[in-house]
């Protein structure tokens, strides 16, 4: 083994991954042809990284020729785990970047890291408090933040195995803001649950009611630190992080879509869905998906207002088992308004207050549904 | 030049464009190597983008020279760095409007 690639390994001798992440052909030789020392070590730092641990199959038959122990090296069901990575403006190719905070460690001098611990922090308590689920695979699978992507980034994403903060630009997004906005972080960790569960294709009506369940359950995360009952919560999404130039409040109002900020297209009533060609062409949004999200959105609204009290609780548990245990990946704006329906009927038997209100606020937006005697 | 950004956290299309006979001579120079750097003169089979993960921002450039119009589409994932650099260039112009 090679003198360069041996140092890479024992850069920093923690026990739990390397200071610096080493790239995953390498650690993929490392794994194959090391010794048992380099291969552990190998074989740990791959589990450490939810992009690098996507490839589970090969990680899994790895360890099983070797004759590991995969539960030892993958993170403990049950405990939550986050890293922060600074990408240090790098790109896509440079995920996650340069571990600069694991769980349990000290605050950093940035921020930025510290505001993504934070937020995720949030939302996993969330989750684990309130819908007994262990982070967005309901497995423990590790939270891992990347801060820091690109120069003068205006944008935040899950890349399917983490989440990925650009810093904004001044001209979209207010320097620094993206990893304050805790419903921002909610929503994209939310996407991750989405993910492993319904699985909405992120296209057309499946890719809308994808981005609207980010949107419930990223202000739900938001209401739920702050203690508000739905009358109280202010129901945006990214509250003050646009510039003043763009003439708003938030990227999004589930209360009222289309008034966020100057220009707004949401709609909030099925007469005003944009259909877009569900094309690669930017402008089309992979068919509005950000667009037409507002109608899903407000039906939430609706039904979380109607019932009162903390909007987590009865409404967001509806939502939360129809998105979980209902709908699949070709799910529509019809059959998500049944599924919430039934799901309200089951929960808090049919017929009742809960299911009215939930029949009721879909109609209000254009999309009925038949509830059977 | 024309760079169109769409999608995203915020669901947006933003468009940038850059017109090198409206720039300083040093920075129409700078344009045009980043531009041929970045591969986006040349007459390759144009570049389509694939389907995006969730939030993430996809792209079009098209620059048009001499009279011929070349598009390529890159999604966050595709986008090389060449054509980061270039956009991120692009962006510190400053007479860029907000948005």
């Amino acid at each position: 083994m090679h003198r360069h690639e041996h140092r890479l390994m024992h850069r920093c001798g923690f026990p739990r991954g390397c200071c610096f992440i080493a790239p995953p052909f390498l650690l993929d030789r490392l794994a194959k042809e090391g010794n048992a020392e380099q291969q552990q070590a190998a074989l740990a730092t791959m589990a450490q990284s939810a992009s690098i641990r996507t490839r589970r199959a090969m990680l899994t038959e790895l360890v099983r020729t070797r004759g590991m122990d995969v539960a030892a090296l993958v993170p403990t069901a049950g405990a939550e785990d986050r890293s922060v990575y600074d990408v240090e403006h790098g790109g896509y190719n440079d995920l996650p970047g340069r571990l600069v905070r694991s769980e349990g460690g000290p605050a950093s001098g940035d921020d930025s890291v510290n505001e993504a611990y934070d937020g995720a922090d949030a939302t996993y308590t969330f989750y684990k408090q309130v819908y007994d689920r262990d982070s967005v695979d309901g497995s423990g699978l590790a939270f891992v933040s990347c801060v820091h992507f690109g120069r003068d980034f205006d944008n935040a994403f899950w890349d399917g195995g983490e989440m990925v903060y650009g810093d904004g630009s001044n001209h979209l997004f207010i320097v620094g803001s993206l990893t304050k906005a805790i419903d921002v972080i909610g929503h994209e960790l939310t996407h991750g649950v989405t993910q492993y569960t319904a699985g909405l294709e992120y296209h057309g009506q499946s890719g809308a009611l994808n981005e609207s369940f980010s949107d419930v359950f990223g202000s739900l995360v938001k209401q739920y630190s702050l203690g508000q009952t739905a009358d109280q919560a202010d129901w945006l999404i990214g509250a003050g992080l646009l510039v003043p130039e763009m003439g708003g409040q938030a990227l999004r109002s589930m209360s009222n879509p289309g008034t966020a900020f100057n220009g707004d297209p949401q709609p909030a009533h099925m007469d005003d869905y944009h259909d877009l060609p569900d094309d690669n062409d930017p402008r089309n949004d992979n068919g509005g998906v950000h667009i037409n999200s507002g109608i899903p959105n407000r039906a939430f609204y609706l039904t979380a207002t109607a019932i009162g009290g903390n909007a987590w609780e009865a409404a967001g548990q509806i939502w939360y088992q129809t998105l979980t245990e209902r709908l699949g990946s070709t799910s529509d704006f019809a059959h998500a308004a049944e599924a919430t329906v039934e799901a309200a009927a089951d929960l808090f038997g049919a017929g009742g207050t809960e299911e009215q209100a939930v029949q009721k606020a879909w109609e209000e937006v254009g999309v009925p549904v038949a509830v059977s005697a | 030049m024309t760079i169109t950004r769409g999608g995203g956290l915020a669901g947006l299309t933003r468009q940038t464009e850059v017109a090198s006979d409206a720039l300083p001579p040093g920075e129409a120079a700078k344009l045009h190597e980043l531009v041929e750097g970045a591969g986006l003169l040349s007459d390759a089979v144009p570049r389509d983008a694939p389907p995006t993960h969730p939030d993430e921002m996809s792209y079009e450039v098209t620059v048009e020279d001499q009279g011929r119009a070349r598009t390529q589409r890159f999604s966050e994932q595709t986008l090389p760095d060449s054509v980061r650099s270039l956009i991120a260039w692009t962006d510190s112009n400053p007479e860029r409007p907000p948005g």
